[in-house]
């Protein structure tokens, strides 16, 4: 059923778009019974279409540097603003001005790449005014510890690109190293006789890379018993799960060397 | 703010609603372009526009309301768990239009809208007419500035709404009991409705059970029930407050049923799934009196329009010339890719002194374009070129900026086209070109005043050039036309870097950057042809004593003439020659020997030439840094991207490089103290004697034509002497040779002669490490 049933040497880590689709299916299925906010969005007049989520979050930093040079929001509409025809509009039965200037809106994409066979992931963050953020805003929400970690791991392998079904600019995770971590996952299974969902797995490694969390409970129906990936550590990876870390972090005492791998997870302090 | 209004009288509180705050993805603007540019053109008229509201939000964000790139589809689907909102889109044409449109009358017309939908009773059937919204825009395409004010309109009691009892959570007020009996009662009519989010509901609930109905069946479900619990789908997390969709729906329940309830109940619905756990316990239920409200009299108050980023009553407007101009996607792509390389080499790779680096560009042909391409590469902005000649029908296979069209009509002027084809390969790049000749030593400049004239011109344009500018790449296909180049580089203490090419041979280097003016000592004058390699090389750094030759001992294999030149110490293009440029029939060198060279050359040999400045530019001492030879190879690289060598000299038959090192020549015809010294002195005036004189001028000025003398002799005797000894090649070459021999016929006509031999290659450093 599941893409781990044929993973067997260095073809097991490659992923054709039918067991893509069928794997996505089961994961939206969860994602649906874990109302975790997973889509199919399927581009209008085609057969193609992609999986997204939208996670909000509040940032940190001065969101308007990026707009260097141009004229910011506010000093244009003053002179529009002033006009008179609604300043009587105003409304006393509001409590709190509705400030969304420091959410930051992430969308995270999961697509199919033919030339790879594998999932590839592309994300953009954005304000609420649509405005996306540069990387090295995104860059700037990363916790100082995290960066040097993040910098041995696919962080060097991000970048700009083209959103292949709706032209958009988007950062895009590039799959080049994808068989690098999924190898040893799907050898493990495979030696195990446990069935993995590609996607679940290979979300679970890149997602925190770019802040996107992939709660345990999506591995739970589909391993008997359940083993949580981060159970593989003789094998490759130490992954502990995402709960573990924002307990950890929010005791403070976190300590990113304590965890040796290069895809080490933690990241986002908005999340 | 909650905690005043907890002191306060109860009776005197007023409900106050968290108005909604607009969300627009990123695709949204993309996709009104769209719209613009191919479905509205000039179209004022309204459309219809879809967004969406979500009560899952954890605390602390904003209450929403979003539009995703969908939106423009206002019959497509609402994401699961969201209600939808319909809305009003008035895409205006300009800016003025934008400004001018009047938005008291637009809320009032809405308004109305809705306060006709209330009387008829059409909510009841679509509750979704109770929130809908506004959208004005300008959307300025030229800037990519998008102009937008979205009102959310919501009919007002005059007296507001009195709150009975302060909120509370669900948590509160139900038992576990209750609490999961809404939730299966919700999900049940969910499910009976067909859809995953109900706007608003009814309530009705005892110890035991918890029932729930659509706001149509009011009548037969609360059966003139005097206290009714309504329930609104809240996308507010404020515990205090409930959101904008409540508003309306109040006004809906005073008309219609207003006479016939004494208290209202109402459930704000909040619905949160974190880490796959869902809850409903942080809904909060709140107690109020209702005003009377006439049907008879005419639409209430109406208030909606959405505050700016400065909580004033103004439009907002987002700039995304980032994200949609293609000229600044281009340079953040450029940018991104480069900041990508800087960060896996953080922090040591400074990429602001490559990209800001201004590049002088001698040569637009086969080397300038790939050299061009190649500082395009890394960013650099700044690239200006000078050359003198015109496309032609052969160049542009070979020249990567040029193309077919280029060479018709006699050909544009390389420099020129140069500048244009940058541009379009990349918008951001700050590129100039000059259609210039360079006088060159032996090309007399003097038929006439106006040639004259005109060559002081070239001279003071070239002078001006390279002052203007950081580095100074040389890259034409004559001997001669580097002369003058070098001359002035040399004494504006610019760093050049040198290409040229043979059939499958290059040279690429760094010229010797003397040292600033005001600092030099006697010190730091080239060293004397005179001095042995081995002394020259000990004096220059005590710390090579490893590779300095024991004297009196023959060269081994393995040793170097010489190690650890300082870039001050290093020499020139011209500096290996004995003769003076100009003469074009004795000693053709490099880049005379043959004007075709592989047509892979120049494209190695112009990366070389870039990637050869980025290494200088990240060594802490720049051009100043010591040469690194082959030897260095093996060792810790003075910079983060590795060696910097003096020169890289290629053999495409044998596909190898080396890295030779040479110190400047106190004769040089370029670069030796009296040439940059009447050049200082006499500037032009001595620069038409060297274009207007043969080559001997140079050669008697610099002590060449000594050196020739007492070096006749030493040719024959270096003849014999190699036929004598096993004859040496290139995997056995001076590293066999005597120590006498270099004393005796001095070092530098020594190498003159393996140049002659073995075809014009001079490689004095890089033979050892064969
Ligand atoms: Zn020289």
């Amino acid at each position: 059923m599941m893409s781990g049933e044929r993973a067997e040497g260095a073809e097991g880590c490659f992923l054709d778009e039918e067991t893509f689709r069928r794997c996505c299916d089961h994961f939206l299925q969860r994602s649906q019974a874990l109302h975790d906010g997973w889509s199919w969005e399927q581009v209008k007049g085609t057969e193609e279409g992609y999986m997204k989520k939208t996670v909000l979050g509040t940032g940190r930093v001065n969101i308007s540097t990026a707009q260097d040079g141009h004229p910011r929001a506010g000093e244009v509409m003053d002179a529009v603003g002033d006009q008179g025809q609604v300043d009587d509009l105003g409304d006393e039965d509001t409590p709190v001005p509705a400030e969304g200037s420091s959410v930051i809106r992430f969308e995270y994409h999961v697509l199919y790449s033919c030339s790879y066979q594998t999932p590839v992931l592309y994300f953009r963050a954005s304000t609420l005014d649509g405005r996306p953020l540069s990387l090295e805003d995104v860059w700037d929400q990363v916790h100082p510890n995290y960066r040097q970690r993040l910098l041995q791991g696919p962080w060097d392998t991000i970048t700009q690109q083209e959103h292949p079904l709706i032209g958009q600019p988007f950062f895009f995770l590039h799959p080049c190293r994808t068989a690098d971590f999924m190898r040893p996952l799907l050898q493990v299974a495979h030696a195990e006789n446990r069935k993995l969902n590609y996607i679940v797995s290979w979300l679970s490694v890149v997602g925190p890379v770019v802040g996107l969390d992939v709660p345990l409970t999506y591995c739970e129906p589909l391993g008997s018993p359940a083993l949580p990936l981060w159970h593989l550590t003789d094998h490759c990876l130490t992954l502990p799960p995402a709960g573990a870390w924002q307990t950890l972090h929010s005791k403070g005492c976190l300590n990113p060397t304590a965890f040796d791998h290069h895809l080490i997870s933690f990241s986002f302090t908005w999340m | 703010m909650a905690a005043g209004h907890t002191e306060k009288d109860s009776a005197n509180q007023k409900l106050q609603f968290a108005p909604f705050c607009s969300a627009l993805e990123a695709g949204f603007w993309h996709q009104l372009t769209q719209k613009k540019l191919n479905d509205y053109r000039l179209d004022e008229s309204p459309k219809s526009i879809k967004g969406y509201y979500y009560n899952g939000d954890p605390a602390g964000l904003p209450t929403r309301l979003t539009l995703e790139f969908s939106a423009f589809d206002a019959t497509g689907p609402t994401p699961a768990r969201c209600c939808p909102a319909l809305g009003t889109l008035y895409n205006m044409n300009t800016f003025e239009a934008f400004k001018s449109c009047d938005k008291k009358a637009l809320l009032e017309k809405e308004a109305n809208e809705i306060w006709e939908a209330v009387r008829s009773e059409k909510v009841l059937e679509d509750p979704s007419l109770l929130s809908k919204f506004l959208l004005l825009t300008f959307a300025d395409l030229k800037k990519y500035h998008f102009y937008y004010w979205f009102c959310f309109p919501a009919l007002c009691f005059t007296e507001g709404i009195q709150v009975v009892e302060q909120p509370v959570t669900l948590e509160e007020k139900f038992s576990p009991k209750q609490i999961a009996a809404l939730q299966v009662s919700y999900d049940a009519l969910c499910s009976d409705i067909g859809t995953t989010a109900i706007p608003y509901f009814l309530v009705k609930y005892t110890e035991e059970a918890v029932l729930v109905s659509p706001l149509k069946d009011w009548d037969t479900f609360f059966q003139g029930q005097k206290k009714v619990t309504v329930a609104v789908y809240d996308p507010c997390t404020l515990s205090q407050h409930p959101g904008w969709p409540l508003r309306n729906l109040l006004v809906l329940i005073a008309t219609k049923w207003g006479s016939a309830v004494d208290a209202v109940e109402v459930l704000c619905f909040r619905d949160q799934t974190l880490q796959g756990k869902r809850s409903i316990l942080h809904s909060i239920m709140l107690q109020i009196r209702l005003p009377e409200l006439s049907q008879t009299a005419g639409c209430p108050k109406s208030v909606g329009w959405e505050k700016n980023q400065k909580g004033a009553m103004g439009p907002r407007m987002v700039n995304l010339s980032e994200c949609m101009d293609p000229k600044r996607l281009a340079e953040s792509s450029v940018d991104l890719n480069l900041k990508l390389m800087r960060w896996r080499l953080v922090p040591s790779l400074d990429l602001d002194k490559v990209v800001s680096t201004r590049c002088l560009l001698l040569g637009a042909g086969t080397l300038g374009c790939n050299v061009a391409r190649t500082l395009m590469g890394w960013g650099v902005r700044h690239i200006t070129f000078v050359d003198n000649a015109k496309i032609s029908y052969s160049n542009p296979v070979r020249q990567p900026l040029y193309e077919f069209e280029d060479c018709l009509s006699g050909g544009k002027p390389k420099a020129l086209a140069a500048v244009d084809r940058l541009k379009k390969i990349f918008p951001g790049v700050v590129a100039e070109g000059h259609n210039m000749s360079i006088p060159m030593p032996g090309h007399p400049v003097n038929f006439s005043g106006a040639t004259m004239e005109q060559a002081r011109r070239d001279v003071e344009q070239l002078e001006s050039l390279i002052s203007a500018h950081d580095v100074v790449f040389l890259l034409m296909d004559t001997r001669e036309s580097r002369w003058l180049p070098t001359v002035i580089a040399a004494s504006q203490r610019k760093l050049v870097v040198n290409a040229a090419l043979g059939f499958d041979t290059f040279v690429v280097m760094r010229h010797g950057l003397k040292k600033p003016k005001h600092t030099e000592s006697g010190g730091s004058t080239p060293s004397s042809a005179s001095s042995t390699p081995a002394s020259g090389s000990a004096s220059d750094s005590a710390s090579a004593s490893s590779s300095s030759t024991p004297a009196g001992s023959a060269l081994v294999p393995g040793s170097s003439l010489f190690s650890n030149i300082p870039g001050h110490r290093l020499g020139c293009y011209f500096c290996n020659d004995v003769v003076a440029p100009g003469d074009s029939t004795r000693d053709r060198t490099l880049d005379q020997q043959c004007t075709v060279s592989r047509p892979g050359l120049a494209m190695i040999a112009g990366a070389l030439a870039v990637e050869l400045m980025v290494s200088i530019l990240q060594h802490p001492e720049g051009g100043y840094a010591i040469a690194s030879s082959s030897d260095d190879r093996m060792n810790e690289p003075p910079t983060s991207l590795g060696l910097a060598p003096h020169q890289i000299r290629g053999f495409l038959s044998r596909f190898d490089n080396v890295l030779p090192a040479s110190l400047a020549f106190d004769k040089c015809t370029a670069c030796s103290p009296i040439v940059l010294e009447n050049y200082e002195r006499d500037g032009f005036q001595f620069l038409s004697k060297v274009f207007n004189s043969s080559h001997s001028f140079l050669e008697d000025l610099t002590g060449l034509t000594l050196l020739h003398q007492e070096t006749q002799a030493a040719e024959c005797q270096a003849r014999n002497y190699l036929t004598i000894r096993p004859q040496p090649n290139l995997a056995n070459p001076v590293g066999y040779w005597p120590r006498e021999c270099i004393e005796k016929y001095k070092y530098i006509s020594a190498l003159v002669q393996l140049v002659r031999l073995y075809g014009s290659l001079v490689f004095p450093r890089g033979v050892s490490a064969l």
